[in-house]
């Protein structure tokens, strides 16, 4: 298992940079911010539940936002970047693929970052669990695993692209470019997209919720704002959206891993 | 079996060609130095072995497997020093002879080699503030993991210091001596000639010359050059000298005469001048060393065409020698 070799040292590198230990401390301190100031809002007699800290808004944005940012940051110099200090040399000296290299770096980089969000939602659910809320712990440990579910699937958008750039400088400019699409780009076109879609042709064989839906659900970030949502009503894979939701949780995994066969496609017929 | 097969291997990066119908066979058990000026397409060449880079043309085969399918199992019995690499800067010296170990899953003992390199006090450090030279040597380390029967060494001595180069040449001979074969590239002929048992020059892509150092000994030993103190010399009265067999070229300068010759021919060369009237004060003579034999390659200029250029083979400067022709 030769890309396990390359995953776990490509895990402690990136645990040691100081981008990622820095991006955690943002993410755990705004975290942990939100959930000391819920804390003090008035809560009108009812008790609240982490449920509802985690729907007030303020944490979907964050990991719809943050999480893809971190992402793309921490893993869009994966092999580009190894490729231009000569490090990869060395990684492919030892009887490691090139598809190793790619598959142990994504899986490496997710753990990293998956590990960093498990403590960005540790530190807040302690305050909270003191606090006057009452913690739902099966849907928070629920909507940490979809965050770091989430953050892999950006690692591993980040890493193929990372495989398939011819430099540094490429690379960078395409994980900003793929940043704007995932994530402000997609919600503006939503709007005209919905209104254009009212007055579709008859001859089209598809329904045009039918089309909307894969369109949304086809931009991970989406996909996951509609998975949390669902899981946050406690409805998770069940209930009337049930089979958009295992739609969405395919379109993770179809993202999770064709991004980096792709970029691997590249990335084999380049010479280093 | 040859430990490494070059066949007619062409590579172009774009219109440059980097390598030009390399034929290259070394054979299991040998250390082969593989010699040539920067931008010989010595990298390039090593770089294809390691199918790092693909060649545009011919087959490059790797202990007796296509380098191309073979796949990364052919890297578990590879040792391998590249050039142009960079560390972990954040993963200590050990860590990297640990990741070393693990990929080619075999049970060395990290300490064992980072003792043999010489990194043993640093080990615990983070390869980021390693020297040039400390770095080599972890790569070095990482290469010598697993006893693998083929070492492929880029340019192993760059950025160490005399006694590390002086180590480096150790654990050549000690890996050769264990029944390894041993790859090295070089733009230094010192570091390759105490330890290699043959040697292949490398110029603008092409192998210019290949033999052991013991031939490119003799080639070099006999040649010479007399450099000769005289009271009065002119052109004419070197005609004699020129006529002579043995004698490649003689000029004159003032009251200094230079005749290459080989060095049996000296006597003669001597005498021929008194005879023609010219007393001669001082004699000098100056062995051609494996260095210039090395640079006469390298300046793709054969060692014939240094011998007739007299004036030049009496300096050290190559530049000359083109001057002169």
């Amino acid at each position: 298992m030769s890309w396990l070799v390359v995953a776990r040292k490509d895990f402690e590198d990136s645990i040691r940079s100081r981008w990622l230990q820095g991006l955690t401390v943002l993410f755990v301190g705004l975290v942990s911010l939100f959930a000391a100031i819920s804390l003090r809002l008035p809560t009108g007699g009812q008790t609240l539940t982490t449920n509802d800290f985690l729907s007030g808004g303020f944490i979907g944005l964050l990991s719809g936002t943050l999480v893809p940012l971190i992402a793309l940051v921490i893993a869009y110099s994966a092999v580009t970047g190894e490729r231009e200090s000569g490090s990869l040399k060395i990684l492919l000296s030892l009887p490691h693929s090139r598809a190793d290299v790619v598959f142990g770096k994504v899986a490496g980089r997710a753990a990293a970052l998956s590990a960093a969000i498990g403590v960005g939602f540790i530190v807040p659910a302690v305050i909270l669990a003191v606090g006057p809320l009452e913690l739902d712990i099966l849907t928070y440990i629920g909507y940490t695993l979809l965050v770091a579910l989430l953050v892999s699937v950006f690692v591993a958008i980040a890493v193929g692209w990372s495989a398939a750039a011819p430099s540094q400088r490429i690379a960078l400019g395409g994980a900003i470019g793929l940043y704007f699409v995932f994530v402000p780009f997609w919600d503006l076109i939503q709007l005209p997209l919905q209104i254009a879609l009212t007055s579709l042709p008859e001859w089209v064989p598809v329904s045009a919720t039918a089309i909307s839906n894969g369109l949304l659900l086809s931009n991970p970030n989406a996909a996951f704002q509609f998975l949390t949502n669902e899981l946050l009503q406690g409805q998770f894979l069940s209930g009337e959206m049930a089979s958009l939701q295992l739609a969405a949780v395919s379109m993770l995994l179809f993202w999770l891993l064709a991004a980096p066969l792709a970029g691997l496609l590249l990335f084999k017929r380049r010479d280093l | 079996m040859s430990a490494i097969q070059l066949s007619s291997v062409t590579k172009r990066f774009g219109d440059v060609v980097a390598v030009h119908e390399l034929d290259l066979t070394v054979e299991s058990g040998e250390i082969y130095g593989f010699l040539g000026p920067n931008g010989a397409g010595k990298s390039t060449t090593i770089n294809m072995l390691l199918d790092f880079v693909r060649p545009t043309d011919g087959t490059v085969e790797v202990l007796g497997e296509s380098v191309e399918t073979a796949g990364s199992g052919l890297r578990e019995r590879i040792g391998v020093l590249p050039e142009g690499f960079d560390v972990y800067s954040r993963l200590s010296g050990r860590k990297h002879i640990e990741f070393a170990i693990e990929s080619k899953a075999v049970d060395d003992d990290p300490d064992e080699i980072l003792d043999r390199v010489g990194l043993t006090e640093a080990a615990d450090r983070n390869a980021g503030g390693y020297s040039k030279g400390m770095r080599q040597r972890l790569a070095l380390g990482m290469a010598l993991v697993g006893e693998p029967e083929l070492l492929i060494l880029d340019e192993p001595s760059s950025g160490l210091d005399p006694n590390g180069a002086k180590e480096m040449r150790e654990i050549v001979e000690a890996e050769a001596n264990r029944g390894a074969t041993v790859f090295f590239s070089s733009h230094v002929l010192g570091q390759v000639e105490a330890v290699c048992d043959r040697v292949g020059i490398l110029n603008d892509g092409e192998l210019v010359t290949e033999d052991s150092i013991e031939g490119l000994r003799a080639a070099s030993d006999s040649e010479a050059t007399l450099i000769l103190t005289v009271d009065d010399a002119t052109d004419d009265d070197l005609d004699g000298v020129r006529g002579l067999a043995g004698v490649s070229g003689a000029a004159v300068d003032g009251t200094t005469v230079t005749v290459a010759c080989e060095s049996d021919a000296k006597t003669e060369v001597i005498s021929t001048l008194s005879g023609a009237g010219i007393e001669i004060q001082d004699i000098e003579t100056e062995s051609t060393s494996l260095e210039e034999l090395f640079l006469s390659y390298t300046d793709g200029e054969g060692v014939a065409e240094t011998e007739g250029n007299t004036a030049g083979s009496a300096q050290d400067e190559p530049a000359d020698m083109e001057a002169g022709q």
